[in-house]
């Protein structure tokens, strides 16, 4: 017989479900509230308050004490660390056929077999660079077996001026600054400058960071000069310098004596050498200032070559990062008030130098290098380096000017002239005369389109007069910084051409830094995402890149 | 060790901290006091020279600081509460003196605004 459910259901739905108690308990219903009704209140249990966070005592980190496990550092451990320089990388090819940077290879002419290849330095230049501190922990040299840089165009013109100065017997005096973007080569350029220099025999002073004299890191002390002026010495830096300089030019200076007397508050031995002078001065903070003011007397004292030691060859002063001492330094006078840059002695000496106030009677080159990754605000001083880079740029403009004036008046009309020069002129000049030339450009081709007189063309040559960067006359002008920058040449460092950056990167390769055979699509693609080929940053896409 | 206006400093010690130290002597006095004496922003009590250091402790003497200062301000704030003022009453019963919102967080008002004020 079939039924709606399973036999097992229907047994289970005729067994009572309060049959699972045991009967002898008593028929009792499952639910009920009377047990809970008749129990006594529930007692109450000590509840853990909650603490106010702002009342009592604060959080204790006793517990979270770091053991130290190890030694700490000794004083000026990590400073030393994080400032080291590395020159080598045993990890990287020798590169073969590298020629160094030697006396002969110096000279103009033969550097220029050298030009957009890649030049090693030999060990003396090296280890006269190194007490310069021309070498920065930033810069790339830790990566190749040895130091060796790039010979640019603007390398091997270095090297002319450096020979014509040398030609000149003293009677020449270079004063430049080196600007441009960042990572663009500039303190190498220095470098290399300082190498030259002193592979040809000249004396070589660098202040490595004009930033370190500024900052107020170091101490000072003001000194009144003959003319009533406070001026402000660092006798620890000056000690600091006395002794980079002293261990650079050893050779040279053991060679010197001196050739006047002077006021120290020690007695100098009869006879004494340059070098032992110097060595004096950096030894003791104390006597540092007054052996600078020796050393530079002595510097600047004309050369006499038939006396024995008292012959002075041609002087290299460089410094870099010299937008800081275009400003207020950090330093604050006895009424808190700051201290311009200019009135710290040692800068003082180097701008008056800059600028041409105290002569080099031996020759020489003074070359100063501004700063692009931490460039501080100096308005006056980037006016200037704008305005007289515009102002070296200027007699072509108004020669190609005056060139096309004089085609256009025997022309018959403005069709017949060629504007080509215009076009490749714009992409060498200074944007300031850059924009100048644009606007006259439109208004050669907009004459020549519609095939308009030739009077038409040479009104626009009357109006198109090329002005240099004017300052903005509601800006207060710093008038130290105006003085010594009227007359100083400027220098932009641009990126690298084609040919250089190929140099550079075969280099890199030959040094097993660059893993990939060196065509020109390589090239070009490295120099464009190079932003045109500045070299730092070629240097990051090619080498330091990680994949 | 060096000892400047009586208290002893290790020479590793900047002197901006060892000078702020001082009750009285916050970041603006301490700039004032080292320009004035030609001490530079990071120089350490070791560097200092003892002409510094006695024409520091010299200047330090003329201030007023420490315990002379907190009784200045402790006799100021009893010179209010005596006079009556709105301010004084404002000390005497720990509440913000300077009109603030007295809603919500007025802890700095309770732990400082007493008439016996220490520090």
């Amino acid at each position: 017989m079939s039924s709606s459910m399973c036999l097992r259901c229907l047994k289970r739905s005729l067994v009572p479900i309060e049959s699972s108690l045991p009967l002898t308990a008593g028929q009792r219903a499952a639910f009920s509230t009377s047990p809970s009704l008749a129990a006594n209140p529930p007692k109450k249990t000590a509840k853990p308050t909650k603490t106010n966070a702002r009342q009592g005592k604060t959080l204790k980190l006793t517990k979270n004490k770091r053991a130290a496990t190890t030694r700490p550092p000794a004083t000026g451990e990590r400073k030393a660390l994080r400032k080291r320089v590395v020159l080598s990388n045993t990890n990287a090819l020798d590169v073969p056929g590298l020629q160094d940077l030697t006396t002969d290879s110096v000279s103009g002419v033969k550097l220029r077999e050298l030009q957009d290849k890649v030049a090693g330095l030999g060990n003396d230049t090296v280890d006269a660079l190194r007490a310069l501190e021309a070498f920065k922990p930033t810069q790339g040299w830790s990566l190749f077996r040895r130091p060796a840089s790039l010979v640019r165009r603007e390398t091997v013109e270095l090297a002319e001026l450096l020979q014509a100065i040398q030609d000149s017997n003293g009677h020449q005096v270079e004063r430049r600054v080196v600007f441009g973007e960042k990572v663009g080569g500039k303190s190498v350029l220095l470098l290399q400058a300082m190498a030259m220099a002193y592979l040809k025999g000249w004396l070589v002073v660098h202040y490595p960071e004009a930033k370190d004299m500024t900052i107020a890191h170091t101490a000072y002390q003001p000194v009144t000069t003959a003319d009533g002026k406070t001026i402000y010495i660092q006798p620890q830096y000056t000690a600091h310098l006395l002794g980079n300089i002293a261990k650079a030019n050893r050779g040279l200076l053991s060679n010197m004596r001196l050739a006047g007397q002077h006021q120290l508050p020690v007695p100098l031995p009869p006879n004494c050498s340059l070098l032992r002078l110097v060595e004096l001065g950096a030894n003791d903070a104390d006597l540092a200032w007054p052996v600078w003011q020796a050393l530079w007397t002595e510097l600047t004292t004309p050369s006499q070559p038939e006396q024995e030691g008292l012959q002075r060859p041609p002087l290299f002063v460089g410094m870099d990062g010299v937008d800081f001492i275009m400003r207020d330094s950090a330093y604050l006078d006895s009424e808190a008030q700051p201290v311009h840059a200019h009135e710290l002695a040692l800068v003082r000496d180097y701008a008056d130098i800059l600028s041409g106030k105290t002569s080099l009677p031996n020759g020489g080159l003074v070359l100063a290098a501004t700063t692009g990754s931490n460039r501080p605000s100096a308005p006056t001083f980037h006016h200037y380096l704008n305005r007289n880079h515009a102002e070296a740029h200027l007699p072509t403009l108004v020669s190609l000017r005056d060139r096309l004036r004089a085609q256009a008046v025997d022309a018959h009309s403005a069709s017949d002239l060629n504007f080509a020069e215009l076009d490749s002129l714009l992409s060498t000049l200074p944007p300031s005369l850059a924009d100048q030339l644009h606007t006259f450009r439109r208004r050669a081709m907009a004459s020549q389109r519609s095939n308009a007189s030739v009077a038409k063309f040479l009104a626009a040559c009357d109006t198109f007069q090329p002005e240099l960067p004017h300052w903005d006359p509601y800006l207060a002008i710093d008038q130290r910084v105006a003085d010594v920058m009227g007359n100083v040449r400027v220098q932009k460092l641009q990126g690298l051409s084609k040919e250089e950056a190929r140099g550079v990167m075969e280099y890199y390769a030959q040094s097993g830094m660059l893993r990939h055979t060196v065509t020109d699509g390589l090239v070009s693609e490295k120099w464009t995402l190079a932003g045109n080929g500045i070299i730092g940053e070629l240097e990051k896409g090619a080498v330091r890149a990680r994949f | 060790m060096v000892f400047i206006y009586g208290v002893n400093f290790l020479e590793s010690r900047l002197v901006t901290g060892a000078l702020t130290t001082f009750y009285g002597i916050g970041p603006s006095v301490c700039r004032t006091l080292m320009s004035k004496f030609h001490i530079h922003t990071t120089a350490r009590v070791g560097d200092l020279g003892d002409r510094q250091i006695n024409s520091l402790a010299e200047e330090l003497s003329t201030m007023t600081l420490e315990n002379d200062l907190r009784r200045q301000v402790v006799d100021n704030i009893k010179r209010l509460r005596d006079m009556g003022t709105y301010r004084g009453r404002r000390h005497a019963m720990g509440l913000p003196v300077r009109g603030q919102h007295t809603r919500t967080q007025i802890m700095t008002a309770r732990k400082l605004n007493k008439i016996d004020r220490r520090g």
